[in-house]
């Protein structure tokens, strides 16, 4: 890849308290790329996507999103159009409807209105299900409906990467199907994505190319294909 | 009868906005501002000052409310910020912002002496008779100031970017920087209108306590009862409520059981209510009064 | 002061002449503490009054560590009990004539009683709101005390009763009073330091920081809230009792801003230490006095002090000078890799093909267990589950398939919404957690619930709490009875062997804080064995382990499970998991898909396709 990446990391090393949960990180993601990050639990991966955003109070080494240095920047300010997340949990602000959560999540982009809308519609086209619900209470909906509000909060920042930890995680099989399609269409639109999962066989489907994560290091980076390829047992010798 | 509900209704009004301004600032930073009634007292005796030095009384309680402003952006960066920074879940802030309370009070009973002044009449001297009873123009401006100001934070919370920023912030801080608000800024603003509420409350109420530096621990306290009872701990709105109950349970003591009894009345009240709902009577969790909304499903 | 436990260091004679030193030491603070008391005894009354008032918030002070610093209960009730011991003692006195040590006794169960009520009150709520209903206690009694003027003077309040004198052949000790307050404030720290060095103190602080933990070991917590913060309501009593000898009794003496500043003086003094709160107590009540200027002004300073203090030493001053002792001790880590294969049990890895009955009877029943949060949909549909003695049976399933909440409802966090659990053929789904623990039952947490200011050494004491009988009447005494050192010798040296057992002896002298994930893993494993149960819950073991030590816990449940112990495993690394499972359960969306052993859940289409995500 000659251009610059969208997202750069170096020699990251982030946590709480007295340990590092994550060490030496180095991963790079494309423009247009999307990348998976793979490991059991506790192995760091949403401490990397959590580094990323800012949200992690310790961390060293370095990030760059889109040629920014932002290691040093505090989140609301990564917040505005460089990364976004739609982050474990999903963490909706319950208490409000599907449209204004949203527009909370434009909420940079406030004085630009014609803007907004565009997001706001092409959010609506990829998920029509949210268009019926748009003055619905988030806490009303399903989980993966949850997790599409989720995804398209994420969306109305417009950001240069989209973090996602675990958007499949106790959803059914059909939420799944939905939330991967979604995935799929945000690539054909040209976005870089950052997934986290322990789904195998989603981040096969997505992605580019496969971090494998284990005790807070990057220990190996592979290709779907290998995977699917018979790659499978290596990545159980990691996954357990 | 009726005239112990007016009064009380006007009385009431007055705690509903300093419990409205202490929910406030809980609502976005999780803390009890233990300066609140400070920063009520601080727009009455600036008041006072600049209206008995000639300034024309508007001007001198526009100032007022600038100065408490100030105060109250004070009190956030020195008493309330460095705690949170720290950690969010100790009692620190319980000492500081009592602290910087004490340091307020005492700075105005060092400035202004410990005796009362007198404080600018603003509508004193009409009074309207309504069936039986009387209200003074002074008590009918509380009531509809607090009518307005209530209902003016619940339409600014629902239905302006801002207030849904404040809504999502109060609900999950990190999610909503995560989003790009700067949610110090939030806070500074929360603080910001909490002591406009709260000087607000005192311009209401200065002309019938005139101007004390001591004023700030009786209706601060008297907020807080008044936040306690309605529940304002998880709806600011809930807090008016309170007020107003409040304000009829003491006046009410005082028509009905004797002229004593609107000092310890409402205490009963308080813990009565404390007992069968106790985050508040107009609490999300009291199942007498639970707003529509579902439990959170877990994710 | 003294480090709690240090026994683990060392042989056996050098820690004879450490206790000896200590003796000595302690003999000579005693020495010091009374003849300071009979020189203020015979001193002029200003300087009296100062110590005595001082004193008397200590006690008050110590009360409020008591409940806030060992249990995290900050109550803002300590005036108010303060004020009802005070005016008790000076209605009772002067109008009854009552005998002032026949009061104490009334006082301190009175003030006990109410403080038991007002806690169980209280408890319904935690956190802000134990602070907000307690403040509200001591709100509701300074108003009673104003208006009530027939009988507590109103604003001006009361003249205290005289305290009784000596005898004549005691009247050269001085002032009696002085005595008196000396004395019981030793009392109040000789109480609080016993504690603080029985085996009540690591169960306290896990109440406070790891309920669950707590529960699970078998305290009652909620019984133990409700008792620790009575005894602190009868002691802020007891300083009321003598705080009416002192002078007038009025309601500004015990208003909510009392209570508030008694909070600061623990706060500034040090939350949770034996002397912070009497220090505390000692700058806060001697302020004014020693800062003789505009008073006023004093106030403001004292504002802005109590603003410094807790921004910049939360741990108070006592907290900062342990931290300077601490760095100037220094400390040696343990080699950094935590369970080294050599530290390995010495159990033979049968782990591969263990041969247990296969039909042995069922020891832990699920039948049709319904469960959701709140108004959510059902987290468990209609679960069975059978687990036979000596099994080790796992539980799989993706995430929020309802794995941690049917071991929640297991060991009694939950209670199901329908359905039973039976226990060793016992139905016990509507016991609580700690009833469960005396069954046998023990449990492990996804996220290490333990107390990280402590050793692992002293957590895994607290698996011991129902091991060790009347831990919590002895501890008001315990380094004073004989029954109560032994007793502490042998829990420290069980909790020692049980951390060596899985691997984590280097590490039983540091705080929690300081030692790696894999050993905060292997401590709890260690607090639940130590206990010696029949049946081990446990809830992602393996979390966050390295290889290394997945291997090395896989060695030690294969260890447990050649004694006889019964494991419900809930993992997601079927490759550390299956080979130790005789029965495997499979869990999706709150329903059990299948139970079989490893091998047929493995080749099960439907696994495959659901978790392993083939």
């Amino acid at each position: 890849m000659s251009e610059q990446p969208t997202l750069e990391i170096n020699a990251l090393s982030a946590g709480y308290g007295r340990f590092d949960v994550v060490r030496d990180v180095a991963l790079s993601v494309g423009k247009g790329e999307a990348v998976a990050l793979l490991g059991p639990n506790g192995a760091g991966k949403t401490t990397v996507l959590r580094a990323i955003m800012g949200l992690v109070k310790q961390r060293r080494g370095l990030i760059r999103i889109g040629g920014t240095d932002v290691s040093a920047l505090p989140t609301h300010r990564i917040a505005r159009g460089l990364a976004a997340i739609a982050p474990e949990g999903r963490r909706l602000f319950l208490d409000q409807s599907v449209e204004d959560n949203l527009l909370l999540g434009a909420l940079h982009l406030r004085h630009d209105k014609a803007r907004t809308q565009t997001l706001l519609a092409s959010v609506y086209d990829l998920f029509p299900v949210l268009k019926a619900y748009r003055q619905r209470l988030s806490s009303f909906l399903s989980g993966g409906e949850q997790q599409m509000v989720a995804i398209g909060r994420m969306l109305m920042s417009d950001p240069e990467i989209m973090l996602l930890d675990e958007p499949s995680v106790a959803l059914s099989p059909v939420a799944v199907d939905i939330v991967v399609k979604a995935m799929l269409e945000l690539r054909k639109r040209g976005a870089s994505l950052l997934l986290v999962e322990q789904r195998t066989d989603v981040a096969t489907r997505v992605c580019d190319r496969l971090y494998v994560m284990t005790h807070g290091e990057i220990v190996d980076e592979m290709k779907p294909e290998t995977i699917r390829s018979g790659g499978m047992s290596i990545l159980n010798k990691y996954l357990g | 009868m009726l005239q112990f509900v007016l009064s009380g209704v006007a009385i009431g009004s007055i705690y509903g906005l300093i419990g409205m301004a202490l929910a406030i600032s809980f609502y976005v930073t999780r803390i009890i501002n233990f300066a609140q009634g400070e920063l009520m007292m601080v727009t009455v005796m600036v008041t006072a000052e600049l209206a008995s030095s000639g300034y024309p009384v508007w001007l001198a309680a526009l100032a007022g409310l600038a100065c408490s402003c100030i105060v109250g952006i004070l009190s956030y960066v020195i008493a309330v910020r460095p705690i949170l920074l720290s950690n969010r879940f100790s009692f620190g802030w319980l000492v500081s912002t009592l602290g910087f309370a004490v340091i307020v009070e005492n700075a105005a009973a060092y400035i202004w002496g410990p005796t009362s002044q007198a404080f600018p009449p603003i509508l004193n001297g009409i009074s309207l008779p309504i069936g039986g009873a009387v209200l003074t123009a002074q008590q009918l401006l509380a009531i509809v100031t607090a009518a307005v100001l209530a209902a003016g934070f619940e339409i600014v919370r629902r239905y302006t970017l801002f207030g849904k920023l404040g809504m999502a912030t109060a609900a999950d801080p990190e999610m909503a920087s995560a989003i790009g608000a700067n949610t110090t800024i939030v806070a500074i603003v929360a603080f910001a209108i909490s002591a406009i509420y709260a000087g607000i409350a005192g311009l209401l109420i200065g002309p019938s306590t005139f101007a004390n530096p001591y004023l700030g621990d009786t209706f601060g306290t008297y907020g807080f009862i008044a936040m306690m009872i309605g529940g304002g701990t998880e709806r600011p709105i809930a807090a008016m409520f309170g007020g107003l109950l409040l304000g009829v349970c003491a006046e009410g003591a005082n028509a009905l059981i004797n002229s004593q009894a609107s000092d310890w009345f409402p205490f009963i009240v308080l813990v009565l209510i404390l007992i069968v709902s106790p985050k508040g009577l107009f609490s999300t969790s009291n199942p007498l009064f639970r707003p529509r909304r579902v439990a959170v499903t877990r994710g | 002061m003294a480090p709690a436990f240090d026994t683990q260091s060392g042989t056996a004679a050098p820690r004879l002449r450490i206790g000896r030193w200590r003796a000595a030491g302690l003999a000579a603070v005693l020495i010091a503490y009374l003849a300071a008391t009979a020189y203020v005894a015979h001193t002029d009354l200003g300087l009296q009054s100062l110590v005595l008032v001082a004193a008397v918030f200590g006690i008050l002070a110590i009360s409020l560590d008591l409940v806030a610093g060992m249990l995290g209960l900050y109550s803002l009730g300590q005036g108010g009990f303060f004020g009802i011991g005070a005016y008790a003692t000076t209605i009772l006195a002067n109008d009854y004539g009552w005998n002032a040590f026949g009061l104490l006794a009334l006082v301190l169960a009175a003030t006990g009683l109410i403080g038991m009520a007002v806690g169980a009150m209280s408890l319904r709520v935690s956190g802000l709101y134990f602070a907000i209903t307690t403040f509200i206690f001591t709100l509701v009694l300074t108003v009673l005390a104003t208006d009530m003027v027939t009988v507590t003077g109103g604003l001006q309040g009361l003249l205290g009763p005289a305290f009784p004198d000596f005898p004549a052949s005691l009247e050269w000790l001085g002032t009696p009073l002085v005595w008196c307050i000396m004395l019981a404030l030793l009392a109040c720290l000789g109480l609080v330091w016993n504690i603080r060095h029985s085996p009540l103190y690591p169960i306290l602080l896990s109440i406070r920081d790891a309920e669950p933990f707590a529960e699970a070991a078998g305290a009652r917590t909620a019984a133990i809230k409700v008792g620790v913060f009575g005894v602190s309501a009868a002691m802020a009593g007891g300083a009321g009792w003598l705080f009416s000898f002192l002078g007038v009794v009025s309601p500004s003496q015990f208003d909510w801003s009392v209570s508030l500043n008694v909070l600061v003086m623990v706060l500034i003094g040090g939350i949770n230490t034996s002397i912070g709160p009497v220090v505390g107590a000692m700058f806060v009540s001697m302020f004014p006095n020693v800062v003789n200027i505009n008073p006023w002004l004093q106030e403001i300073v004292y504002g802005a002090l109590s603003i410094l203090a807790i921004t910049l030493l939360p741990d108070g001053v006592v907290g900062i000078a342990r931290r300077a002792l601490a760095r100037r001790a220094g400390g040696i880590a343990p080699a950094a890799e935590a369970a080294s294969a050599e530290a390995m049990p010495t159990a033979p890895a049968t782990a591969a093909s263990p041969a247990s009955p296969t039909d042995s009877e069922v020891i832990v029943e699920c039948r049709g267990i319904e469960f959701g949060y709140g108004l959510g949909p059902k987290v468990l549909r209609n679960v069975d589950l059978a687990v036979r003695r000596g099994h080790i049976h796992g539980l799989i399933g993706p995430n929020g398939s309802g794995k941690s909440t049917l071991a929640n409802v297991i060991s009694g966090r939950l209670t199901p919404h329908a359905g039973e659990v039976l226990l060793k053929g016992t139905r016990v789904d509507g016991m609580p957690a700690s009833s469960r623990s005396r069954l046998g039952l023990r449990r492990t947490f996804q996220a290490a619930q333990l107390v990280k200011e402590l050793t692992p050494t002293q957590n895994v004491m607290v698996g011991l709490f129902d091991r060790v009988p009347r831990i919590v009447g002895r501890a008001p005494l315990w380094p004073m009875l004989a029954s109560g050192r032994r007793d502490l010798a042998a829990m420290q040296r069980r909790a020692s062997e049980a951390l060596s057992l899985v691997g984590a002896g280097d590490w039983t002298a540091r705080q929690v804080a300081d030692v790696p994930h894999g050993i905060e893993q292997l401590t709890q494993l260690a607090s639940v064995c130590v206990a010696g149960p029949d049946i081990i819950v446990l809830d992602e073991p393996a979390t966050g382990l390295s290889a290394k030590e997945v291997r090395h816990l896989a060695a030690i449940l294969a260890n447990l499970k050649t004694q006889g112990v019964t494991m419900i495993i809930i993992e997601h690394q079927t490759r550390f998991l299956f080979p130790l499972c005789d029965r495997v359960t499979v869990l999706n969306a709150g329903e059990v898909i299948l139970t079989g052993s490893a091998d047929e859940v493995r080749a099960d289409p439907v696994v495959r396709q659901v978790y392993l995500g083939e």
